[in-house]
């Protein structure tokens, strides 16, 4: 069963990234407090209380255990889920010495210091390491780590932290923008699946149309992101000025308009690639015994080419769908809202905690969605 | 029954087919022979207007093929190719199944079908019905790519290359399979093949393509006859070709009478061919013919009735 040079990979790579977690906090400190929002942070101990030690003797025997868990390649995962439960008690152990160092209802407030910081990304290196070792995405751990640190947070151990002090003052503006941000990336996708797929269809039997499908999406790619939601801005004020019904439904200059097109702009690439190499999984001379037999263009599609192009067509439905994620983050830009929004807020304050509040649910959105997509594609398409 | 009239055809610069004309009879089995890109393919798919001919028209039954509905055209004739197609991600059954199922037959008779079919290609319906394509041998595949094109039991099949991946022992099961369909069912069949010799098995009429043109049409023996013309020659070599014309002939009928003591014994119903081969493995110049009356055939006499002696 075990295969020794697997193993020794396994131990080998993951056991800088174990040491680097461990020395970290040591050297650049676990949490920084400052004594009131204007003051700058400084590095303080942590308090010597049970639940920190417990804590933080849990963290480091994660630590330990987290390169000999890469041992058994059988096992690869159990190196993944190590990683996982090491961040979880990092947190716990900066959660908990924040609760002892700083005093409830005072001005102080704590944050994780940048040896916690730098530990924490060197942990999500290592869990995205495992996972690529045994050749899966590291979406589903990264996602644990996340709905981990979630629960830690509404179970109050998080609490004396400045970022849920700051999410606990703005929890409805952070629910309203989560659900924009949903719903901008959300239609984008629809919008560009609902124009890429029938072009990619009609594109299989007809090279000029494919040739020029193909050049206009890539052609988009070229143009920079915010310049094209500001070109966009310009026609989409003019016909909201030139037919108010529009302007009524929300398609007038700023707002989420220009944002979810050009968001659209940005998946036709992938999603036409993707659609037409799924297409073409069917060989020709499979298409041609089914034509054949009778099945009509449409028959073919559905019966032949989207079954056996399913695990080709979810791959690139998943990379597009996390870049609408990713793109929907710039809606704030020209008015479209959703988490971007935070984040340019936390910008215009200087204020990391709020940035942090804006970008970690962006990142949780997109884990969630390729994860999501992923386990589907494994049912759909197992031999994928 | 099908007839092409003047059918000339272009890919691009390529001339494929030039003003080919024949019929193929009602229930006679038509063999396309020819070289590598002499146009046999093309011909054939321009019956089921899988190929649109640039000029000319293809009759089935009398009726013009170009207006008639694709789909419900290609639904009613049968197709088999050398890679057989086989929808990868259907059980056998489902595959045999596709024609009736577009056609819209009901659930009972559509499974009674695929039953009857695996049956009559030579496959137990109860181990074969439900396997994917994936895990069959070649020869398996193919017969059930006769059973998918014979599905709806249409008049006419098309054949290209069908057997022509497979080995030498399995290409005769599936011949012998489809010249049982055919004397059972008087469909009428249009192959291609490279093979001669299974031309000259399975063939009523045969058709030599030579780049694009049709160079000899009619019955076997003519076609692959003494005189055969320029073209065959070019294709195979003489002996070879007199050899393989021994397979279509009676050793009946060049059987003199009187017994030939010590002579190994040729079957009943045995071709030229056997008893050549028969003479070959015995070392003997003589093979006695069962029968009710002492009959033997002699070298000599198959020699003469091949054509080749002398
Ligand atoms: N789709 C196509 N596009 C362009 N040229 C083609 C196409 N199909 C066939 N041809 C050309 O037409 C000619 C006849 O082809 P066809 O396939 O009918 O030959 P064939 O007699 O079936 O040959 P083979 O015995 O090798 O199968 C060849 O020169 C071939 O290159
Ligand atoms: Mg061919």
């Amino acid at each position: 069963m075990r295969d020794p040079r697997n193993a020794a990979t396994g131990l080998l790579v993951l056991l800088p990234f174990a040491l680097g977690a461990a020395l970290a906090p040591w050297l650049l400190g676990w949490i920084a407090v400052a004594p009131n929002r204007l003051l700058s942070a400084r590095i303080a101990p942590l308090g010597a209380t049970g639940p920190v030690a417990i804590a933080w003797t849990a963290y480091h025997a994660a630590l330990i255990a987290l390169p000999l868990a890469a041992w058994r390649p059988a096992r690869a995962w159990m190196a993944e889920a190590v990683g996982v439960l090491a961040a979880l008690a990092l947190l716990a152990v900066v959660g908990l010495g924040a609760s002892a160092a700083v005093p409830p209802g005072g001005l102080a407030r704590a944050a994780p210091a940048a040896g916690a910081w730098v530990a924490l990304l060197l942990l999500f290196l290592a869990i995205s390491t495992g996972a690529a070792l045994r050749g899966a995405t590291p979406a589903l751990p990264l996602l644990a780590v996340l709905g981990g640190a979630v629960l830690l947070g509404v179970s109050g151990l998080l609490d004396p932290l400045s970022i849920m002090r700051e999410a606990l003052g703005r929890g409805e503006e952070l629910r309203q923008a989560l659900a924009e941000h949903v719903i901008l990336s959300f239609s984008a996708l629809l919008l560009a699946l609902a124009l890429s797929i029938p072009l990619s269809a009609l594109s299989i039997s007809r090279h000029g149309l494919e040739a020029g499908f193909l050049s206009v999406a890539s052609g988009l790619q070229v143009i920079p992101a915010i310049a094209l939601f500001g070109l966009l801005i310009v026609p989409l004020a003019a016909l909201g000025a030139a037919f108010p019904a529009l302007r009524e439904m929300g398609l007038g200059g700023v707002g989420p308009a220009p944002a979810v097109i050009g968001i659209t702009a940005y998946l036709l690439l992938p999603l036409a690639r993707g659609l037409l190499a799924g297409f073409r999984v069917a060989p020709p001379a499979l298409v041609e015994a089914a034509l054949g037999q009778g099945l009509s263009p449409r028959q073919i599609l559905w019966q032949l080419r989207v079954p056996l192009g399913a695990g080709v067509v979810l791959g690139a439905l998943r990379l597009a769908a996390v870049q609408a994620v990713g793109l929907a983050t710039l809606a704030a830009l020209v008015g479209g809202g959703g988490l971007g929004a935070i984040v340019l807020q936390g910008v215009g304050q200087l204020a990391a905690d709020l940035i942090l509040l804006g970008v970690l649910p962006v990142l949780a959105l997109s884990l969630a969605v390729d994860a999501g997509i992923a386990l589907l594609s494994r049912r759909l398409a197992p031999e994928e | 029954m099908i007839r092409f009239e003047g059918i000339s055809h272009r890919y691009g610069s390529v001339q494929a087919l030039r003003e080919v004309s024949f019929g193929v009879p009602q229930g006679s089995l038509c063999v396309l022979l020819g070289e590598s890109g002499s146009g046999k393919s093309t011909l054939l798919r321009t019956v089921n207007r899988l190929v649109e001919p640039s000029a000319g028209r293809v009759l089935l039954g009398g009726r013009d093929v170009a207006g008639t509905d694709p789909q419900a055209l290609r639904r009613g004739i049968g197709y088999v190719i050398q890679s057989v197609g086989l929808f990868p991600h259907r059980s056998v059954g489902e595959n045999i199944a596709t024609v009736p199922r577009l056609l819209g037959w009901d659930a009972r008779r559509i499974a009674l079908r695929v039953e009857e079919l695996l049956e009559m290609v030579g496959l137990d319906p109860g181990t074969y019905r439900d396997r994917l394509p994936g895990t069959l041998s070649g020869g398996q595949a193919q017969r059930v790519g006769l059973a998918r094109a014979l599905a709806a039991n249409p008049p006419v099949l098309l054949m290209d290359e069908p057997f022509s991946a497979l080995d030498p022992g399995t290409r005769r099961g599936l011949q012998a399979a489809l010249r049982r369909i055919h004397a059972g069912s008087g469909k009428t069949i249009l192959m291609v093949t490279h093979d001669v010799e299974e031309a000259l098995a399975l063939a009523d009429r045969i058709a030599v393509m030579d780049d694009g043109r049709l160079a000899v049409e009619g019955p076997p023996l003519e076609v692959l006859g003494r005189h055969a013309p320029a073209t065959v020659r070019r294709m195979v070599r003489a002996e070879v070709l007199a050899f393989h014309r021994l397979a279509a002939l009676r050793a009946a009928d060049s059987a003199l009478p009187g017994p030939a003591p010590g002579a190994p014994v040729l079957p009943e119903g045995a071709t030229l061919r056997d008893a050549l081969l028969l003479m070959l493995g015995h070392g003997a110049d003589r093979v006695a013919l069962m029968g009710e009356a002492p009959r033997h055939v002699t070298l000599a006499a198959l020699l003469a009735a091949s054509g080749s002696g002398g």
